[in-house]
């Protein structure tokens, strides 16, 4: 319990520090916010001074930095995220759909890189030298030496170019959520197969499988019981980077394939400077990469008694 | 020594072949979209430009800024690592939570809030590569050291009176060295990928300077009509990238 608490205790200060990151954004760009928020609703240049210091009284910007981050923050914990500079759409409803999509593709993105991964590098672990296992090293360079902005126009070109098979941008039907799931899946997949089938070789190795099999225990249930089962432990760590790469990372396939998640949503943010949103999003990835990290911590201790009791005894 | 050569040889090629290609930002509206061809090896682009000649100019500045930005966060995050990993108690474990914090969020946030800051171009790439780049050479170093700092020779060299700066720059760092190059290798790859991930995205440098990842981006509007477009730059970083991965398993 208390090896939990002590990976739990600094999340509420890194939350609160990026909070204060955050808040501060808007000011570290320089970005004369009631002329930008004028300028996003009226196209107009220049903008009259008077309905400036308006706005400027209207969002509370004549108050000290603590008294407006601390009225920011409370807003921020009941939900109220503000209005975008730009569409004027409550943000929270903006950042939420957004997180909606991106985590529809992680999930499906997730899944298909554990499904093909986890049982690759198994097999590949149990014929050390064998044709899997050498195609899976060669992958493994490949992997994560294409770029998702090189997969993803790679595939278009394959897949929706030249077979037709599925569309090349879009958002909305089954169909299009093949390529930008290929193109994420790509990396961790080739990450996992690569990371399984080191773990399996190792624990093949130990004494209680040597053991197993000197009982008379047929191969294959020697490495699915117990050569693959220490493997889950890496796969759940290696899941929390990918999570937050994935929502927040996934920037560069939502741009390609015009798919409305949060990554597209911070990215036209930025291009248009609005502010609110951008502070939203940033937020929103910035607990999501903690939070998966935390979440895998605790994991990683409830499925490997050894770290459990290695931590408790310290 | 072989690769070493090859190296130098392909380093000169970028410098010296310019001079023997066609003008990169040079437009020629006689010539827009053509396939490759004897006069334009790589074809051109949707204006007319000789993508070969881009391709070259485009590896200067976009393996310089991997090469720079390599060198940069592994002075930074080698220091890091050694100076937590030496006194690994408290102190280094919060160094490297901090580090697992920093390289926990996707290096493009870092990229996007850079060019909110500072406006889009080369100096907000390179802020947000640097910013977060060092920490795995950090989190490589602090195992490393740790390794190492239990060992005799270290014991030794602290007994006879060698202060901690010395154990570390000359006899520590000397022992991992084999090890930080082959990580260098890789964070090569990763930080090529990086870099011509967030030119793809237009947060780097603008055009119509030359950059891989930029002409990437540019080609995609061409893709049905002018496949070679994509495809040039595209093989040029995975190439790159896949041959520093192998170098530092390699050596690794």
């Amino acid at each position: 319990m208390s090896a939990l608490l002590r990976r739990l205790a600094p999340l509420p200060f890194v939350l609160l520090a990026a909070s204060v990151l955050v808040f501060a954004l808007p000011r570290l760009t320089g970005v004369d916010v009631p002329r930008a928020v004028l300028r996003a609703r009226t196209a107009d240049a220049v903008p009259d001074p008077e309905v400036q210091a308006r706005v400027a009284a209207e969002f509370g910007l004549n108050d000290s930095a603590v008294v407006q981050y601390l009225r920011w923050l409370g807003a921020a914990l009941r939900g109220d995220l503000g209005f975008s500079f730009v569409t004027r759409q409550p943000v929270a409803e903006v950042v939420g759909d957004g997180l909606a999509v991106s985590g529809v593709l992680t999930v499906l993105a997730l899944g298909l890189a554990a499904s093909i991964g986890v049982p690759a590098g198994v097999y590949a672990a149990s014929r050390p030298g064998g044709l899997l296992d050498r195609g899976l090293s060669a992958a493994g360079i490949v992997g994560v030496s294409v770029p998702e902005f090189v997969l993803a126009p790679w595939l278009v070109l394959v897949l929706a170019v030249g077979l037709g098979v599925v569309p090349a941008v879009g958002w909305g039907g089954p169909q299009h959520v093949v390529l930008p799931v290929l193109t994420l899946a790509a990396y961790p997949g080739a990450l996992a197969a690569q990371l399984v089938r080191a773990e399996t070789v190792e624990v093949l190795g130990r004494d209680h499988v040597r053991l197993a099999r000197a009982k008379g225990l047929s191969p294959g249930r020697v490495l699915w019981r117990h050569g693959a089962r220490l493997a889950t432990t890496s796969v759940t760590s290696l899941s929390a980077m990918v999570v937050a790469g994935l929502l927040g990372g996934s920037v560069v396939v939502e741009v390609v394939f015009g798919i409305p998640g949060l990554g597209r949503g911070l990215y036209d943010a930025v291009l248009a400077q609005d502010l609110p949103v951008i502070q939203a999003a940033t937020l929103a990835v910035v607990v999501v990469a903690v939070s998966a990290g935390a979440v895998v911590e605790v994991l990683a201790l409830v499925l490997d008694p050894v770290a459990r009791n290695r931590e408790e005894s310290r | 020594m072989r690769a070493w050569l090859g190296g130098i040889a392909a380093a000169l090629l970028l410098v010296v072949a310019p001079l023997a290609l066609p003008d990169p930002v040079a437009t020629d509206f006689g010539a827009i979209l053509a396939p490759p061809s004897a006069e334009h090896l790589l074809g051109t682009d949707q204006v007319g430009r000789d993508v070969l000649a881009r391709l070259v100019v485009g590896a200067r500045l976009t393996l310089g800024t991997t090469l720079l930005t390599v060198l940069v966060t592994g002075v930074v995050g080698i220091a890091v690592g050694l100076a937590a990993g030496y006194r690994a108690g408290p102190v280094g474990g919060l160094v490297l939570r901090f580090v697992d914090l920093l390289a926990a969020l996707p290096i493009v946030l870092f990229g996007l809030l850079a060019t909110l800051v500072l406006g889009p171009g080369l100096g907000s790439l390179l802020a947000a590569v640097w910013l977060v780049g060092w920490t795995p050479f950090a989190r490589q170093t602090y195992q490393l050291t740790v390794a190492e700092a239990g060992r005799e020779y270290v014991e030794g060299a602290v007994a006879l009176g060698a202060g901690t700066a010395r154990v570390l720059g000359v006899h520590v760092l000397r022992n991992i060295a084999p090890a930080l190059v082959a990580h260098a290798c890789l964070r090569f790859a990763g930080t090529l990928l990086t870099v011509s991930g967030l030119s793809f995205l237009g947060l780097g440098v603008q055009p119509p300077t030359p950059e891989w990842g930029a002409m990437v981006a540019e080609g995609r509007e061409f893709v049905f009509a002018a496949p070679h477009l994509v495809l040039a730059p595209s093989l040029a970083v995975v190439l790159v990238a896949g041959a520093a991965t192998a170098l530092g398993r390699r050596l690794g």
